[in-house]
């Protein structure tokens, strides 16, 4: 790898070019316009910052305050140590537009978002980078946690357990573990979310895993949903949090970030986190048939995001844990207990994305079936 | 020509409407409204979400909008979208309305259903295939503003070919035959006749698909250009992850355009119905 390196650093279509008619390789020529998504595979960084000659990085991400947060805090410095431009899409859901441009012609050259998606997208095609290469390419990821590679693909940068929200002024005794969400005193109290949101989908996993044999139990994942109705079903986690606030519902499942904020704001909820520890991930994937230019600067964009500086603000802002090592967290998180130690990752889970896609349909069909009754 | 009918002639036309129709009229209204008057109310919440009933009423969120670094440009975005759309829209769909209303050949309804088949497929379908559509032709719209015009002009076109085309179709063409028979061309018989004549068809066409772009949602979910958020997706970004009440004071916001759109377009619709009473 470090010969192929050295190589390809000093190598633009324009020096190709030069190369060519200097030695009178017209027909080489013609070739080198037509591989360059096979030179794009083995673009390198050696992490020192260059200059793009404005070119345009594609990036999906959250948007909202979110998006105003990486503005301010990455895109922008980002922007103009590289002397590019960062096109920014918030207009999820970003699976269909990598579907439709197809792997060799990337929507987008770099994303932050759900693994299963991700997982799914892997699964149709050559879309991204492994974790292997973006480990050579990306400085920052030496001072990463091993769970950060822990999905295959993609580097993890900020992630939170999964959780129950309950309230502690409604409910006594404070419940006790993962299978007291099916206390009868919460009939109707209770609340999860529509089968196509992530943090259900990691619920109905957790309650295979919990009520049968293992996580792939569909059939006990199914017996757990119709023995909590009633209960409310929510389609993002802002309404959530605003049936928790509100007092509908007293235990919903979360994610421990958005509880450790309400706490904050001086609202009567705690955290009830799971023996199994499933959690929410921010992972970036690098698509692999990038223009270059673009690669390069992605490699360079994920290494931003992967320095401790602007994980501490991450995690001050949203209560994201970092992946860095060398992260020291905020106390609004050490004041909850969180740390960021190798015991603190002890048991971390990461659910079987590729069992649950496998069988996704039947899934979503039968537990939509006992959410409707 | 139609006249304005006196107060007792109207008192006996809605005396003729059964109760059971009038009841029926007044229930669809209140549905319709209510919807609007929540989000109003939503907007005034002294509350920290977006909760109804309202915890008080208070200016923060209204407030909070007009200094959003986010719902503000998306406002605006949507606003010029919007009008680049129904200039767009008005022109062709009046074109189109012309062509298929004054002209007889074979596949004539074929081509008004096609004209058509915007208003019948999903949105969510026709963005996805305007998105593969742009990516495989390789024209150059795919992420870009003109390419979201696009899709909101193929949306729109059809509220305005069927406004105009029914004031086409009731259109008395002995008019332009006068017209004709006085010397006027082709060209000034149109501008002079049936131009004014039609108009409240085309204003009509037009405010709708104003109204329409500004609202649309299915089509820019796939068409939205990075950096450039319409408003309807803002506030669906909005209310994935905050939940806040901004989103009903940028509701507020949207209400208030569409309702200003409707009231210059009854004016206008009623000043062109006087200005033919005055003519003939």
């Amino acid at each position: 790898m470090s010969n192929v390196k050295t190589n390809k650093q000093g190598l633009s279509r324009r020096n190709l070019l030069k190369g060519a008619a200097g030695t009178g390789a017209l027909a080489g020529t013609a070739t080198l316009f037509n591989i360059n998504h096979v030179w794009s595979q083995d673009v390198t960084w050696d992490g020192q910052p260059f200059d793009a000659g404005g070119a345009t990085l594609r990036i999906n991400e959250w948007g909202g305050f979110w998006q105003e947060f990486m503005q301010a805090n990455v895109l922008d410095e980002f922007e103009k140590t590289y002397n590019c431009k960062v096109a920014y899409d918030s207009s999820f859901p970003w699976f269909p537009k990598y579907v439709a441009s197809g792997p060799k012609d990337p929507a987008f050259n770099v994303g932050n978002w759900n693994l299963n998606e991700i997982i799914k997208l892997s699964r149709i095609g050559d879309f991204f980078l492994g974790t292997d290469e973006m480990k050579e390419n990306i400085p920052n990821t030496a001072d990463c946690w091993d769970f950060a590679f822990g999905s295959g693909l993609g580097v993890t940068w900020g992630f939170g357990q999964y959780a129950y929200a309950y309230r502690t002024d409604l409910l006594d005794p404070a419940p006790v573990g993962f299978k007291s969400f099916w206390e009868d005193r919460l009939a109707g109290k209770r609340a999860t979310y529509i089968t196509s949101n992530g943090l259900q989908q990691v619920f109905f996993m957790t309650s295979s895993a919990e009520f049968g044999s293992g996580q792939t139990d569909m059939e006990a994942g199914f017996d757990a949903m119709r023995r909590a109705m009633p209960m409310k079903i929510s389609d993002f986690t802002g309404n959530m949090q605003t049936l928790v606030e509100r007092g509908e519902v007293e235990m919903g499942v979360q994610w421990e970030g958005e509880i450790f904020l309400q706490m904050d704001k001086g609202i009567k909820v705690a955290p009830l986190t799971w023996d199994r520890k499933p959690i929410l991930t921010q992972t970036h994937t690098v698509s692999r048939y990038s223009e270059p230019m673009q690669k390069k600067l992605s490699l360079a964009l994920v290494n931003a995001k992967l320095d401790p500086k602007f994980q501490n603000l991450a995690a001050e802002t949203f209560y994201v844990r970092p992946s860095n090592k060398e992260a020291v967290l905020p106390a609004r998180l050490t004041d909850k207990g969180v740390t960021n130690t190798a015991s603190a990752l002890d048991g971390l889970w990461i659910p079987d994305w590729n069992w649950y896609l496998d069988n996704e349909d039947e899934i979503t069909e039968t537990v939509n079936e006992i959410f409707a009754g | 020509m139609a006249t304005n009918p006196t107060p007792a002639r109207r008192k006996r036309r809605e005396a003729a409407v059964p109760l059971v129709i009038r009841s029926l009229a007044g229930l669809t209204l209140l549905i319709l409204l209510a919807p609007m008057v929540i989000v109003i109310l939503a907007g005034l919440n002294s509350g920290d979400h977006l909760s109804f009933p309202p915890e008080g009423l208070s200016f923060r969120w209204i407030i909070a909008f007009l200094n959003s670094d986010i719902f503000l440009p998306a406002y605006g975005f949507s606003l010029v979208v919007a009008l680049i759309t129904m200039v767009f829209s008005t022109i062709l769909g009046t074109t189109i309305s012309i062509f298929l209303v004054r002209t007889r050949f074979v596949g004539r309804e074929f081509m008004r259903a096609f004209f058509m088949s915007p208003l019948m497929l999903p949105g969510i379908v026709l963005g996805l295939a305007l998105y593969l559509f742009y990516i495989s032709s390789g024209i150059g719209l795919i992420r870009t503003i003109p390419g979201l015009i696009v899709g909101h002009i193929l949306v729109t076109c059809p509220y305005v070919i069927g406004t105009v085309s029914a004031a086409l179709v009731g259109f008395d063409t002995s008019l332009e035959e006068a017209a004709r028979s006085l010397g006027a061309g082709r060209l000034q018989t149109f501008r002079k006749i049936t131009l004014p004549v039609i108009a409240p068809g085309i204003v009509a066409g037009s405010v709708f698909s104003f109204i329409v772009s500004f609202g649309q949602f299915d089509v820019s979910l796939f068409l939205t250009p990075p950096n450039s958020t319409p408003l309807p997706m803002a506030l669906y970004i909005s209310l994935r992850y905050t939940f806040e009440p901004t989103a009903a004071a940028a509701g507020i916001f949207a209400i208030f355009l569409v309702v200003v759109s409707m009231l210059i377009t009854a004016k206008l619709t009623n000043l062109k119905r006087l200005a033919n009473v005055n003519f003939s």
